[in-house]
């Protein structure tokens, strides 16, 4: 990667439990929130009802009825990738004669695990195969491929919870080397009984609202969604004379090598990640303005954060908004990194919802307030099973 | 761009390893093993091309292994195999980058998983199964098994993953992001797959996979890990040449454009649905082979094209397509071995969509 600033943000689109769309998430972190429940579309025999964060039922897909020919997880990316298009001012024959990429990041949307089939083929039934089919039309880069007719290079990402985060990176990097005029990168995910199962089984699910960073911390919520960014070449967004949000600066990537699910202690993968994405803009601590950070509420993922932050980042403002999306998995990069371009323009953080009590333990802590932010450039970062870290560097977009 | 194959590592129906590929390639045929299956009340055994993953043992101990499912160990086996083909040491691989295509993930493990919680119940979910079952547990595995701390990638795009995996694997060399990439493919085959085939397609034909009968279904599921040690090129000359182009699209009115000189490798394996891309937009007059009857059909099994085209290259020798493939193709078939010539080799994989990938390799 090289350091020239010319990959744009010029549109963005974010849907999840927080708000059906970009200004309302906004609204929502800025505000009051929302609390988690426990799951309506599913139900378990947990002696507790596990807390999620939901996308409300009265969602629709583009204000149509869902398309029951693919999951649930590719009309979220769907939906996000229409907002992101009208955000920065791209019809869909405006597509056309570009080079456009699409890079999601996404967990269950790759999966077929669907319990209803399963369950009947060891009962040696005959299931409907449509649980298969919809899994084989679900792809979430596919899906946006062919709903716009592209032809540039498409990827769905499946590195776990840091996916919509390596997606973003990996999408501007094809603007930056001029493969692509405009990537559609984020991510999403739906909640499932799978996940739900699997991480209450892996002991780091909180039983009530999840409190990222605080001294009573016990695991995270879970939560679903999608976010799309709009990365176009700068040149391009100039032409078009459309305001660009934020300009993509920097990502990096490091791989612990440590554990399949807990983070190295040393935070050795997160460390290189934000190293290689800072040198990959030429910026320094001084310029950064604030951290979003992973902060999934769980032990283990907040103290590696928090030592490596405090190493690296010494005195920089952070925040997790997990205590308002909950931990969205594959979407969570992506979501994360719209909600720092969006307090990037703004010049502010919201307080980092579930942060009460500071942990003796951990060297830094987040912000317990709204806090105003100076700086020119955010870090949005992720941690993920597999010991994957990514973090990618926005900054303000201002022409 | 220019992206030197150091070395392959590859496992699969036929065997282990490049020889025992080479020693497939030449007998010009591979047997599949006939797997017991329960489908609408019928016992039925479906052929299937399964790979044995016993040799990882030579590389990695037991302990190690224990926790690790069959998909990571099939994708274990063909980092350690990629390495020693291009003289690596496993001590080396801590700058590594590690890019894994794979177009189902971990199968086996997430129909396990389930069946922890509908045999015990939700509260007796397995931790384990559920961390192995997540599509970036190969690479995961791998990076720990070797200690590879570079970035990690998995991509999950059906029969796209790839030519997908591999755009971003080229692309980290040539932004000099990184200096060497371990990149490769995983699928595996499990009983569900195997239900939902006999559902879509019926039984396996008794001819075999015929994949060249473009229009018939003929595939035979199959599984295996295909891993290739990759880097920028250095000036010298690697031993299974460059990768130069890789090429996306959707077939609509046209196909994929296919120099003159390029020698094609088909990724056509017995589905009809993708066979008809192949028999509307090949040109007769490019040399073609197919080497699908040798591994089985699986999203990724265009790893083991690029595998058998950079051997190829290496050999400087074009391998003849397999017995029985099919003959009706109307199609410029390489039936018999000859010299590559200055030929440069084209992989190319169409989905059942009409998507395509198209991977170019060329030698020295």
């Amino acid at each position: 990667m090289n350091s020239t600033p010319t990959v744009a943000v010029s549109g963005i689109g974010c849907l999840c439990a927080a708000g059906m769309n970009m200004q309302a998430c906004m609204q929502s972190i800025t505000g009051n929130g929302c609390a988690p429940q426990p799951p309506t579309r599913f139900s378990s025999d947990h002696a507790v009802a596990y807390p999620v964060f939901e996308v409300p039922q009265q969602y629709s897909f583009g204000g149509a009825a869902r398309n029951s020919d693919t999951l649930l997880t590719a009309d979220f990316a769907l939906t996000a990738t229409l907002e992101a298009l009208a955000d920065a001012g791209l019809s869909r024959a405006d597509l056309q004669d570009k080079r456009v990429g699409v890079c999601i990041g996404t967990t269950v949307g790759s999966a077929m695990n669907n319990e209803d089939f399963y369950w009947q083929y060891r009962q040696g039934r005959h299931p409907d195969m449509k649980a298969v089919t919809r899994f084989l039309n679900s792809n979430p880069a596919q899906v946006i491929g062919q709903e716009f007719g592209l032809t540039g290079p498409c990827q769905t990402v499946v590195n776990a919870c840091s996916s919509g985060t390596d997606a973003i990176g990996l999408g501007s990097s094809w603007v930056r080397s001029g493969i692509c005029d405009i990537v559609l990168a984020g991510g999403a995910d739906e909640l499932c009984r799978v996940t739900y199962n699997g991480f209450i089984s892996l002991m780091i699910t909180d039983e009530s609202h999840c409190k990222p960073f605080d001294a009573e911390r016990k695991g995270l919520n879970l939560g679903e969604g999608a976010a799309i960014l709009v990365l176009e070449s700068d040149d391009l967004c100039r032409r078009r004379q459309h305001p660009r949000r934020a300009v993509m600066l920097g990502y990096g990537s490091a791989c612990d090598a440590y554990h399949l699910t807990a983070p190295a202690p040393d935070g050795r993968g997160l460390k290189a990640a934000i190293a290689t994405a800072l040198a990959a803009c030429e910026k320094s601590v001084d310029d950064v303005a604030f951290v979003n950070a992973h902060g999934t509420g769980t032990p283990n993922n907040d103290r590696v954060e928090s030592r490596v932050l405090n190493e690296l980042l010494p005195g920089v403002p952070f925040l997790s908004t997990k205590g308002y999306t909950g931990h969205t998995l594959g979407a969570a990069g992506a979501i994360e990194a719209a909600f720092t371009v969006a307090c990037l323009e703004e010049g502010k953080i919201p307080t980092s919802a579930g942060f009460a009590n500071k942990d003796r333990e951990l060297p830094a802590h987040p912000v317990q307030h709204e806090t105003a932010v100076s700086g020119a450039v955010a870090i949005s970062q992720s941690l993920a099973f597999g010991g994957n870290n990514a973090a990618v560097i926005f900054g303000k977009g201002t022409h | 761009m220019r992206i030197a194959v150091r070395g392959i590592g590859i496992a699969g129906g036929f065997g282990c390893g490049v020889d025992q590929l080479r020693q497939a390639i030449v007998a010009r045929e591979s047997a599949p093993q006939y797997v017991a299956l329960k489908a609408d009340h019928q016992d039925l055994e479906m052929p299937v091309f399964l790979c044995d993953t016993t040799p990882i043992e030579k590389f990695i101990s037991k302990r190690a292994l224990r926790r690790v499912d069959h998909y990571s160990r099939m994708a274990a086996l063909g980092s350690c195999l990629a390495l020693e083909d291009a003289g690596r040491q496993p001590q080396d691989a801590q700058h590594l980058a590690v890019v894994v295509a794979s177009g189902y993930g971990s199968t086996r493990t997430t129909f396990s998983f389930l069946d922890s919680v509908f045999s015990d119940g939700d509260a007796c979910a397995s931790p384990t199964m559920f961390s192995n079952s997540v599509h970036n547990a190969a690479a995961a595995h791998i990076s720990i098994l070797l200690n590879a701390r570079g970035p990690n990638l998995t991509v999950s795009q059906f029969e796209m993953s790839v030519s997908s995996a591999l755009f971003t694997a080229c692309r980290w060399l040539q932004d000099k992001h990184v200096d060497a990439v371990l990149f490769g493919s995983v699928d595996e085959y499990c009983s569900v797959l195997g239900y939902s085939w006999q559902r879509f397609f019926g039984q396996a034909p008794a001819a075999g996979m015929q994949p060249l009968e473009l229009e018939n279904q003929s595939a035979v599921a199959g599984e295996g890990a295909a891993f290739f040690l990759l880097t920028r090129d250095e000036g010298d000359k690697p031993p299974y040449g460059y990768v130069t182009d890789i090429k996306f699209g959707r077939a609509q009115r046209s196909g994929p454009e296919i120099s003159e000189n390029s020698l094609l490798i088909l990724g056509a394996d017995g589905h009809k649905t993708s066979g008809i891309h192949y028999a509307r937009f090949i040109p007769a007059r490019n040399q073609t082979a197919v080497y699908t009857p040798l591994y089985g059909s699986f999203p990724t099994g265009s790893a083991f094209d690029m595998a058998i085209a950079a051997l190829s290259i290496k050999e400087s020798n074009i391998f003849a397509t397999p017995k029985h493939a099919g003959d009706h193709s109307g199609l410029n078939i390489v039936r018999t071995e000859q010299s590559l010539d200055s030929k440069q080799i084209s992989c190319l994989k169409f989905g059942c969509n009409g998507e395509f990938g198209m991977i170019t390799l060329v030698g020295a």
